[in-house]
């Protein structure tokens, strides 16, 4: 191991690679001229330590999001014909791109809420990297709250990885009818709806939206790239769930001075009106309430609960 | 609170948003970069020397120019030699998802809903503007703005509670934090009958009230559990079976003995406060969980459906 060890950290190794592709002309740098240039590798006694050790540098950066260019041209005269270069706007911030004191505290939030789970490391990063934008105090106001999401569903991380690597993903999905199915999807985006985990992912030609809960297989990567999907096509699937849940609407009446009648702010009357994602989710919400809420449509819904009620007294009979 | 260990990930992503910083807003101090970074000075300073360790040894030339004197006297100044590294790359994809996660959990939550700022940095960060629909009563947002107004001032809250008992009481309450735990959200505060730091779940607040009277001297100097659920006495231990699906049950009590079968279904044990509120938390996956043993436990689950049942009925149905 100390035979091999260089003066430079593995963090400096990063850091003077990244400064040597940022300077490269516009052609870039090809192999050899990265391995003179950077002394861990200048360095290393053999060729193919040197390959191993830039191969794994690059995977590095990549994960960090500084994007690597490979420019495959046989006219450069280097017996290696690839060439390296850092991929044009991946350290251009919009311009706009503006953090005030109210958004660096609502940032630490979202990154607290993580706590040791996950993401959290992630968050922390990408904090950080967003405090190199300027000092902002953050607000007081917040200081005492602490979100603690729950990101336990073995789903979660091989759907990051995807989604971080832009690659196709299997699992098996079950409906709430009790049928599963086999779904190749490319994810897009993880959500938080309704204290539920929700995918966005594209699949064959549609993108849809899936709860992590109803994930019920591994999560297996697959080696092909995902299906491109651009950023308004994602603001329109979400745009479309949103009008989905706005126009699922339940009709409860709620027993005066339950619990669940704080819960949901009923009228004086006791009757409330409430928005859903997902009829069977909102069921499960609305048992835990027992007799205090009644649903009065839609009928689907009322329906769902009551057979949920014999379920329940079958598997404790 | 700053970390002493940092890996190389780290340490690089720290170099690289120390050079973005110090180019952008001149030279500054070893600690007030340590304040705004969360990091101990000494771990300011490795990536300071990470940042002076860049050198180019085939055009024997240097990428940036760290003042030693000044960094030996703990300031921070560096110029550009041939660096064309002027700020840290956008948010990796990673970075981007665990942060537009965590906002959108954020949005989710009653105390945010309508804020601005909330929705220009979710739209900035990629995890899109869409309001998310919330379940939450006005009243349960007046609750929590009266706490964080006592939070702030540190004083005295008047509340009426109703616990899972469905016991109601006075509490004299010295908040501390709020928490929001899976779903729930809990104030942690000194009791002042109990003399002990308690959980209050929000919705079963029925009333609230700032004194303006200044906190206790004990709830200056209170700890506070890691868990909102650290206070369960008389416990019963009952085993459950949960589907695949429901398996998420077992996040919400303290658990042991968890056995998960090829199809993903989880047997286990749980830890339960109180036989009566167990029907609630048992009922609501609709018999994809079931309670194995004692039987004290399943016919407590088994009158909590009967009586929602028969209670949900509508008059056609009745006999």
């Amino acid at each position: 191991m100390s035979a091999g060890a260089s003066k430079q950290s593995p963090a400096e190794r990063l850091f003077t690679l990244t400064c040597c592709l940022m300077a490269a002309p516009v052609i870039g740098l090809s192999k050899n001229d990265i391995f003179r240039s950077v002394v861990s590798y200048a360095e290393q006694g053999s060729d193919l330590a040197k390959e191993k050790m830039f191969d794994r540098d690059k995977s590095d950066l990549r994960e960090m999001g500084v994007q690597l260019e490979v420019i495959d041209s046989s006219s450069f005269e280097e017996t290696d014909s690839a060439r390296y270069r850092i991929a044009k706007g991946s350290f251009d911030w919009p311009a706009d791109f503006e953090i005030n004191n109210e958004h660096m505290t609502l940032l630490e939030l979202a990154a607290k809420a993580w706590n040791n789970q996950l993401l959290s490391k992630s968050a922390q990063s990408g904090l950080i990297r967003l405090r190199s934008l300027g000092v902002v105090e953050s607000s007081r106001q917040l200081s005492a709250f602490t979100p603690r999401l729950l990101a336990q569903q073995q789903s979660f991380a091989p759907l990051a990885d995807a989604i971080e690597e832009a690659k196709l993903v299997r699992f098996s999905y079950r409906k709430t009818d009790g049928t599963s199915s086999v779904r190749e999807v490319t994810p897009l985006k993880l959500r938080f709806i309704e204290g539920q985990w929700v995918l966005l992912a594209k699949q064959a030609r549609e993108i849809k939206n899936f709860l992590l809960r109803r994930i019920v297989s591994q999560v297996t990567p697959s080696e092909f790239p995902g299906e491109p999907v651009s950023t308004a096509q994602i603001d329109e699937a979400e745009a479309a769930l949103v009008t989905f849940v706005t126009n699922n609407i339940a009709v409860l009446k709620v027993e005066q001075d339950s619990e669940a009648w704080w819960h949901f702010g009923a009228s004086e009357n006791g009757t409330v009106e409430v928005n859903f994602m997902d009829e069977a989710l909102f069921a499960e919400d609305l048992m835990e309430f027992g007799s205090e809420v009644q649903v009065l449509s839609p009928e689907t819904l009322r329906q769902r609960i009551d057979s949920g009620w014999q379920q329940v007294l079958d598997a404790h009979a | 609170m700053p970390k002493q260990e940092i890996d190389a990930e780290d340490l690089f992503n720290l170099s690289l948003s120390i050079v973005g910083l110090v180019l952008r807003d001149g030279p500054m101090a070893t600690t007030e970069l340590a304040l705004h970074f969360g990091y101990s000075e000494k771990t300011i300073v490795r990536a300071v020397k990470t940042i002076a360790n860049s050198e180019d040894i085939g055009r024997f030339e240097t990428h940036f120019y760290v003042d030693d004197e000044r960094l030996a006297k703990g300031e921070v100044d560096f110029s550009a030699g041939m660096a064309a590294l002027r700020r840290p790359p956008l948010l990796s994809k990673r970075q981007t998802t665990a942060l537009a996660a965590g906002l959108d959990f954020l949005a989710a939550l009653p105390q945010f809903a309508g804020n601005v700022a909330l929705s220009q940095i979710r739209n900035q960060i990629g995890s899109g503007s869409a309001p998310i629909t919330i379940l939450a009563s006005p009243a349960r947002q007046e609750t929590l703005q009266t706490i964080q107004q006592a939070l702030l001032d540190k004083t005295q809250l008047v509340a009426s509670y109703v616990n899972q008992l469905g016991e109601k009481s006075e509490r004299e309450i010295d908040p501390l934090r709020v928490d929001y735990v899976g779903r729930r959200h809990y104030l942690r505060g000194w009791c002042h009958s109990n003399q002990a730091v308690r959980s209050f779940r929000l919705d079963r607040i029925t009333k609230i009230e700032n004194t303006d009277k200044p906190f206790s001297q004990a709830a200056e100097s209170a700890e506070i559990p890691l868990e909102v659920f650290g206070q369960i006495e008389n416990e019963t231990t009952v085993e459950i079976f949960a589907s695949h699906e429901a398996s998420e049950i077992f996040w919400n009590f303290p658990a042991t003995d968890i056995q998960r079968d090829t199809e993903g279904n989880v047997t286990g044990k749980i830890q339960v406060g109180s036989l009566k509120v167990l029907g609630r938390h048992i009922a609501r996956y609709a018999g994809q969980v079931r309670v194995l043993s004692p039987e004290s436990a399943i016919e407590a689950v088994r009158q909590f459906a009967l009586h929602a049942r028969n209670g949900s009925m509508t008059t056609e149905d009745q006999d």
